[in-house]
């Protein structure tokens, strides 16, 4: 007769159980059990993943949890939808003060049942639980085991207490054994060898057969039978869960649909002046109705609130993904494209099919995330809004080294191991002998299959930078909450999968830098040129800024300056906002993988005549030249041509995305395929269709987030086109952002004209900032911040600086040590920078200086130092290195400068030369590395970024060139490349024959972006 | 004049490492601690393995690499080899704290003996290289200019100055860079523009305390000629020892503890001289064979030492007739203990206990005595060890037991026993299974009726053992 397992850890009980959640349900199912509990320690991580597996499979799952009182485990099951919320609550207490108070779990007994293991407290669990309580008897035929149980019998008869069968599983089948032995190791941190009575004694930790763990309670059928009322009792689902949005305080009454629809149309009338076209209104129409008739109607008057809150305070905010293809998103101002206008798929965004929540992404400045975070905690309540969590899991190198540590194995071997293998795997023999090591050694055999076994196992929980779980009741009813990292924070015991598949509502509160840097930009405009520009004001389709982006010219322009893209701008020629919306799409694993670049750029450029395999077609794919690029028109695609409705068409979306892990997409081959065919469409074109779906479908942009995200990147270029001062200076001070150094930033700027000043303690502030060329009215130079001095710090150092010099003006180095009271660490910082080369030029004596002992006092006599003793002056090269070791970049040069002479004696060209050189000459080149690139879709192929003081050179390195010189190409600051030039539509590669050492003198090694 | 001698073994660590490992010479090879790179050889450094890299990061800039820690014992030990092969060359040799291979040696008035100055330098080298040992050597007039010279390898590894004014002549061109400095004083000196000794030894001494230090105007001092410090050898810790060869080889027993009682005693009083007793006698009896006497506590009686020797002797006899006799001593630092008139005797007497074992060890050997330690395991032979016992003899710690073992006797290695499969079961079957990742061991225990009271018997591999017994 069946039994119902009560006790089952899966591997979200971290470093314990060994078994994914999904995979405790199947086997049970595969059993014949009539239902599972899952029941991790000290929360319900694995409950959502359960329950969904549960749900498909049509076998009814127990949610429970198992915490420790007195030492011992109890399990706790939820037996209603109250007894849920009470078990959420414990938890929520047991991780806010670190242990389960008995009395308080006592207190949260309502609708639980618990199951005493042994130990302390038994008479109270029974007064509080009542016919509740029962005792487990776990029987793993362990020594030692059967004197335990006999004692709990005796103890449960005492106190009247039922007693239940049961066996604590850790694994779903005995084989996982091993795996679990080394959680265990990795938990507790010993190795196997080590590990002694921490290690199960057996492995009978499975899940039992019907028919075994009758046999193993042959004695007591009972309590076997036991099992099934405990599990008849359980009533509660985690589909019961019936979430609430929080409703915002409503003016006058007013309900949430009604406050949206006011907001709306008030927002589209500012939007479009006054005079709403119609296609808008209808469009806000028929999203008003969806989203009555979904009821979410407070999900987006809290979005609402929070950007209105952004605008009121300054803080540049935008909504992204997903969301902008809703017109009521866009009347609201949370998004800035008008779908509309663009043609974009609402149901992309909602479906009354999908009925799942919306998913509304919102990218605020990073430098001012924090205040928005802090202010929907203190609109909701830390019990009301907490954080997502996320799921650390193992991937290749870190199942090796846990492992390997567990194995004894040496660091220094798993070390070469870690290299040999991939970050996602596999771990493999070949691997192992790549490493230099024995496969055939036990050891490593062992390391092979359980470093595999271990891979996407959960090693721990981390907290989402920015996704909020938002509740109308406190949210512990709901979920446990942990405390997050800050005072004050919570995070959930969810991530983002799990309150999807639930269906709950989630806000994404993201960080760009590039909003920041345009804040910045918009001030420096106002406070220096009187210009009062926002997103919404600049001058839009400028010739200029579409000529120098048609060039490749675009260093530090959001989401066009990488090397792909930049290599891309001067064959698609991008002449209007949409063409961004392409450029920003095309280049991106899915589409090239897809294999539609190639097809795109000819149609764009003529070369290959536009055509449709169906009339059908055309309205979907026209804007993008027959080739599908986006998400959205796949989901056209399936609608117009395969009679998809729109839900179905966003889950063909969803599938796509997904197609790699769970293989969903292949159930919708036959059917897209053939409905194709049977509209009259060529079999070969809707094959491709769906291979180009797979291809694209989880790396692949959506065209509303692509068009968000060509917002900022029209905006930044623009400012980079005609403010290049200011789009140097707000980008300095918005960093760490963007895809180069600050080096690499300024040298690019020099190279455009910009006047670069070095930081300063008589003249520069805290920041970067414009300042007055004298003598030349209307033009700026960038001034560098103390910033940018490494090590310094802002609220000592910096406001010393700063307030020292707001009294008077320093009058020499012993006097500006005198009052600002530095130490000798701030002192050489700033002498080693340059920053006090007003006071004295020379940067040898001022560090001597620095490095002497400081006044302690501000108001010390002001002594006369001894005179610094001979020193050598800096060369302009030793100059521009300390320059780089100080601020990590130079306004005196670039580090290849100096050593122009020498290279250009060796018969070596600058990059200027380079890029003019003809398609097929063969030459050599030394610059220095600033990007190292080996894309997963290349084949192998390096893509290097080398750079000298006239501008950059791609250079491309097949794979057997990469492979003699591996070494080289990995570590060189400044490298030398022998190959031939390929020029083609204004794009030019070098591609490598030979890789050598210049050997030149010590350059600085610049912050390259190495295989990122 | 006074002649200073400078040897230094560079970068000693790896080459203790590739002493041990001599395949590892041709390629890329380092010594990593803690796990960084430490030292790296030419082959590495050329692959861009730098010490005080992350291991990790040196393998992936080098995938030859080869790297493994080295034990300070192992460094330690070749240091020692070294410093004993150099005592042979000076009478005054003075190695550099630390694991640095660096030692100075008194080399005046050497020549004399070996020819030249040059020739003895010539034969330091040679003989520490002959330990397989890479050397520098450097001959001065001053210790900091013969360590400077010796560190930075002048002369190819090997230099002899002529008159002082060539020594600061040609150490003032060392590159600071080379003498392996603190790392931090060398790069704030070089960002200085100090490169050389000449330029370190020219900067203001008061400016360098402020600015540097202690140590650096240590340093400052010794290269500017200002401070000088006497060679300081270590003490010849080498332990007393009584040695004889006997012209007629001694077969008897009794004849040959005459023998050793007439070297012992004196070796006892030269050690009560400087107030040391004997901590444990080594008795080396011809090549091959050496006991190793321990007394119950530090003694000075040659009669309680002598009988223990008797007893090993008597236990052990030597196999054949014994040419000759070696007695090392390994001395302590004699306690003196105050005698308490008054004091209680108490009922057990430890020291009457640790001299019976010590006999019993004298008789039976040093591992004869052991003590039971509990191990965390579970397989039941696993979950306690014999140790021995060497120190003094612990006192009683009873403890309570929870839980009656119901196993009375264990047995030192299970025996099989076919019968248990057909005894009636008591109690059982339990699992123990584990030990998967070295060699794998599944049991099933039960308690059965044996022929005589309850067994504890299992069966593994289909055959059936008995483990224990039970009352």
């Amino acid at each position: 007769m069946a039994y119902v397992p009560l006790w089952c850890k899966s591997n979200f009980s971290f470093l314990e159980g060994a078994g994914h959640p999904e995979d405790l349900v199947e086997w049970a199912h595969g059993l014949g059990l009539p239902a599972v509990a899952v029941t991790d320690r000290d929360g319900v991580y694995g409950a959502v993943r359960a329950h969904v597996r549960a749900r498909e499979l049509g076998i009814r799952l127990l949610v429970g949890a198992q915490v420790a009182v007195g030492g011992r485990p109890l399990v706790l099951l939820a037996a209603d939808r109250d007894g849920y919320a009470n078990l959420c609550r414990a938890l929520t207490d047991l991780w806010r003060t670190g242990r389960l108070d008995p009395g308080r779990l006592c207190e949260r007994a309502r609708g639980l049942l618990a199951l005493w293991t042994g130990g302390q407290g038994l008479w109270t669990l029974r007064e509080a639980f009542g016919d509740r309580l029962y005792a487990l008897a776990a029987r793993h035929r362990a020594p030692g085991e059967p004197r335990a149980e006999a004692a709990l019998r005796r103890a449960a008869r005492r106190a009247g207490v039922p007693v239940a069968a049961g066996v604590e599983v850790l694994y779903p089948v005995s084989e996982r054994r091993p795996l679990q032995d080394v959680l265990t190791c990795v938990r507790h941190k010993v190795t196997l060898a080590g590990a002694g009575r921490r290690l199960r004694p057996n492995a009978n930790h499975a899940l039992p057969e019907p028919g075994a763990f009758a046999r193993l309670f042959a004695d007591d059928p009972a309590g076997a039978a036991r099992t099934r009322e405990i599990a008849d009792r359980c009533g509660f689902d985690l589909g019961q869960l019936r979430y609430r949005y929080p409703e915002e305080r409503l003016p006058g009454g007013a309900t949430p649909s009604g406050r949206l629809r006011a907001l709306t149309w008030e927002g589209a009338r500012r939007r479009y002046g006054g005079r709403v076209p119609a296609a808008v209104r209808e469009q806000v129409q028929r999203e008003l109705a969806v989203i009555d008739e979904l009821d979410y109607g407070g999900y987006f008057l809290t979005l609402w609130e929070i950007v209105r809150f952004c605008r009121d305070r300054g803080i540049l905010c935008q909504g992204r993904g997903s969301a902008a293809n809703s017109a009521v998103c866009y009347c609201l101002g949370i998004t800035a494209v008008d779908p509309v206008r663009m043609g974009l798929l609402f149901e992309r965004f909602l479906s009354r099919e999908r009925a799942e929540p919306p998913d509304i992404d919102l990218d605020i400045m990073h430098e001012r995330r924090e205040e928005v975070i802090r202010h929907v905690y203190a609109v909701h309540g830390p019990d009301r809004a907490a954080l997502v969590a996320t799921t650390v899991r193992y991937r290749a190198r870190s199942a090796v080294r846990d492992v390997g540590r567990t194995l004894g194995l040496p660091d220094t071997a798993l070390d070469r191991l870690c290299r040999a293998v991939s970050g996602r795997g596999p771990v493999d023999a070949g691997a192992v002998a790549e490493a230099g090591l024995d496969p055939a050694a036990p050891a490593l055999r062992h390391l092979v299959r359980l470093a595999g076994d271990l891979l996407g196992f959960p090693r721990h929980r981390s907290t989402h930078p920015g996704g909020f779980l938002l509740g109308h009741e406190p949210l512990h009813r709901l979920v446990p909450l942990e405390p997050g990292g800050r005072a004050g924070r919570t995070v959930i015991q969810w991530d983002k999968d799990d309150v999807e598949a639930l269906g709950l509502f989630k806000v994404d509160l993201l960080g760009l830098g590039a909003l920041s840097q345009l804040d910045r930009a918009f001030r420096l405009l106002e406070a220096h040129r009187g210009l009062r520009l926002s997103l919404d004001r600049i001058p839009p389709d400028d010739p200029a800024t579409f000529d120098m982006l048609c060039a490749g010219d675009a260093v530090g322009v959001f989401q066009l300056e990488s090397r792909a893209q930049m290599a891309m701008l001067p064959r698609l020629r991008p002449r209007t906002y949409y063409d961004l919306v392409i450029q920003i799409s095309l280049v991106r694993p899915g589409p090239i993988a897809g294999g539609m670049v190639h097809p795109y750029l000819r149609r764009r450029s003529g070369e290959e005549p536009m055509s449709y395999p169906h009339p059908c077609l055309e309205p979907v794919l026209a804007k993008t030249l027959g080739v599908p690029l986006f998400q959205e028109q796949v989901m056209r695609l399936a609608m117009a041509a395969a009679d998809y409705t729109p839900g179905e068409a966003d889950q063909l979306r969803r599938d796509m995305g997904a197609w790699r892990r769970t293989g969903r997409i292949a159930r919708h081959r036959d059917r897209l395929v053939g409905r194709m065919v049977a509209r009259g469409i060529d079999r070969s074109f809707a094959e491709g269709v769906f291979e180009q779906i797979q291809g694209f479908g989880e790396y692949g942009f959506p065209e509303s987030h692509a068009a968000s995200f060509a917002l900022l990147a029209y905006a930044t270029a623009w400012l980079r086109r005609h403010h290049p001062e200011v789009f140097l200076c707000s980008l300095l001070n918005a960093q760490p952002m963007g895809f180069y150094s600050p080096a690499t930033l300024v040298d690019d700027a020099r190279r455009r004209g910009v006047r670069v000043l070095p930081a300063d303690v008589c003249h520069s502030g805290w920041d970067s900032a414009l300042e007055s060329i004298p003598g030349r009215p209307g033009r700026f130079a960038v001034r560098l911040g103390l910033r940018t001095v490494k090590g310094l710090s802002r609220d000592r150092d910096a406001r010393a600086v700063l307030a020292a010099r707001g009294r008077a003006p320093f009058a020499g180095p012993g006097d500006f040590a005198r009052r600002t009271g530095l130490g000798t660490r701030a002192l050489r910082l700033l002498a080693e920078a340059g920053a006090l080369n007003s006071l004295e030029p020379d940067r040898r004596a001022a560090l001597w200086e620095a490095l002497g002992r400081p006044p302690r006092r501000p108001d010390a006599l002001p002594l006369p130092a001894p005179p610094p003793p001979g020193l050598p002056p800096l060369g302009p090269g030793e100059a521009i290195r300390w320059d780089h070791a100080a601020t990590g970049l130079s306004p005196r040069g670039h580090p290849l400068e100096p050593l122009r002479d020498l290279l250009a004696g060796r018969g070596l060209p600058d990059a200027r030369a380079v890029r003019a050189a003809r398609h097929e000459t063969r030459l050599g080149y030394a610059g220095m590395v600033i990007c190292r690139q080996r894309p997963a879709a290349a084949a192998g192929v390096t893509f290097l970024t080398l750079e000298d003081e006239t501008g950059f050179v791609n250079v491309v390195v097949w794979k057997r060139v990469a492979d003699r010189h591996g070494a080289l190409l990995a570590t060189a600051t400044v490298l030398g490349v022998t190959g031939r030039i390929r020029a083609e539509r204004g794009v030019v590669h070098l591609v490598a024959d030979r890789l050598w050492d210049p050997g030149l003198p010590p350059v600085p090694a610049p912050a390259s972006r190495d295989f990122r | 004049m006074d002649r200073t001698a400078c040897v230094d073994l560079p970068a000693l660590p790896l080459q203790v490492l590739l002493l041990g490992r001599p395949g590892w010479a041709s390629g890329p090879a380092a010594v990593v601690g803690r796990g960084r790179i430490r030292w790296a050889n030419r082959a590495a450094r050329r692959a861009g393995v730098r010490p005080g890299t992350g291991h990790a990061a040196a393998v992936a800039a080098c995938p030859a690499l080869r790297a493994a820690p080295v034990a300070a014992a192992e460094i330690a030990t070749a240091r020692g080899r070294a410093l004993a092969v150099l005592r042979g060359f000076s009478p005054a040799v003075e190695p550099a704290g630390g694991a640095a291979g660096t030692f100075w040696l008194d080399a005046t008035g050497l020549e004399r003996l070996y020819g030249s100055v040059d020739r003895w330098a010539r034969e330091v080298a040679g003989a520490v290289e002959a330990l397989g040992l890479r050397a520098r050597i450097a001959v001065g007039f001053t210790r900091f200019g013969a360590w400077a010279a010796a560190r930075a390898g002048l002369g190819r590894g090997r230099v002899v100055f002529a008159d002082p004014g060539q020594e600061g002549a040609a150490v003032g061109r060392v590159p600071l860079a080379r003498l392996g400095l603190a790392p931090g004083l060398t790069t704030t000196l070089e960002r200085l523009g100090i490169t050389t000794v000449a330029a370190f030894a020219a900067l203001p001494a008061g400016g360098v305390r402020e600015r540097f230090g202690p140590e650096a105007l240590r340093l400052h001092r010794l290269a500017t000629g200002r401070a000088w410090a006497p060679l300081v050898p270590p003490p010849d810790t080498a332990l007393p020892v009584a040695a004889a060869r006997f012209d007629h080889p001694e077969d008897r027993t009794d004849r040959l503890l005459f023998r050793i009682k007439e070297r012992l005693d004196p070796l006892l009083r030269q050690m009560a001289g400087r107030g040391e007793a004997v901590a444990e006698l080594r008795l080396g009896l011809g090549p091959g064979r050496e006991e190793r006497i321990r007394p119950a506590a530090p003694a000075c009686d040659g009669r309680r030492l002598l009988d223990l020797v008797r007893l090993r002797l008597e236990a052990a006899a030597p196999a054949g007739p014994v040419e000759e006799l070696r007695l090392t001593a390994v001395p302590v630092r004699r306690q003196p203990v105050q005698v308490e008139l008054f004091a209680a005797r108490p009922r057990r007497d430890p020291d009457a206990a640790a001299r019976a074992l010590a006999r019993v060890r004298a008789e039976l050997g040093n591992g004869a005595v052991v003590r039971a330690v509990l191990r965390d395991a579970h397989l039941p032979e696993a979950r306690f060890a014999w140790e021995p016992l060497d120190g003094p003899l612990p006192g009683p710690r009873p403890r309570a037991v929870g839980m009656r073992p119901v196993v009375r006797r264990l047995l030192d290695r299970p025996v099989p026993a076919p019968e248990a499969a057909r005894a009636p079961t008591v109690a059982g079957p339990f699992e123990v299974s584990g030990g998967w990742w070295h060699r794998e061991v599944r049991r099933e225990y039960r308690f059965v009726r044996g022929p005589a009271g309850l067994w504890w018997v299992f069966r593994a591999g289909g055959r059936w053992y008995r483990h224990g017994e039970g009352p």
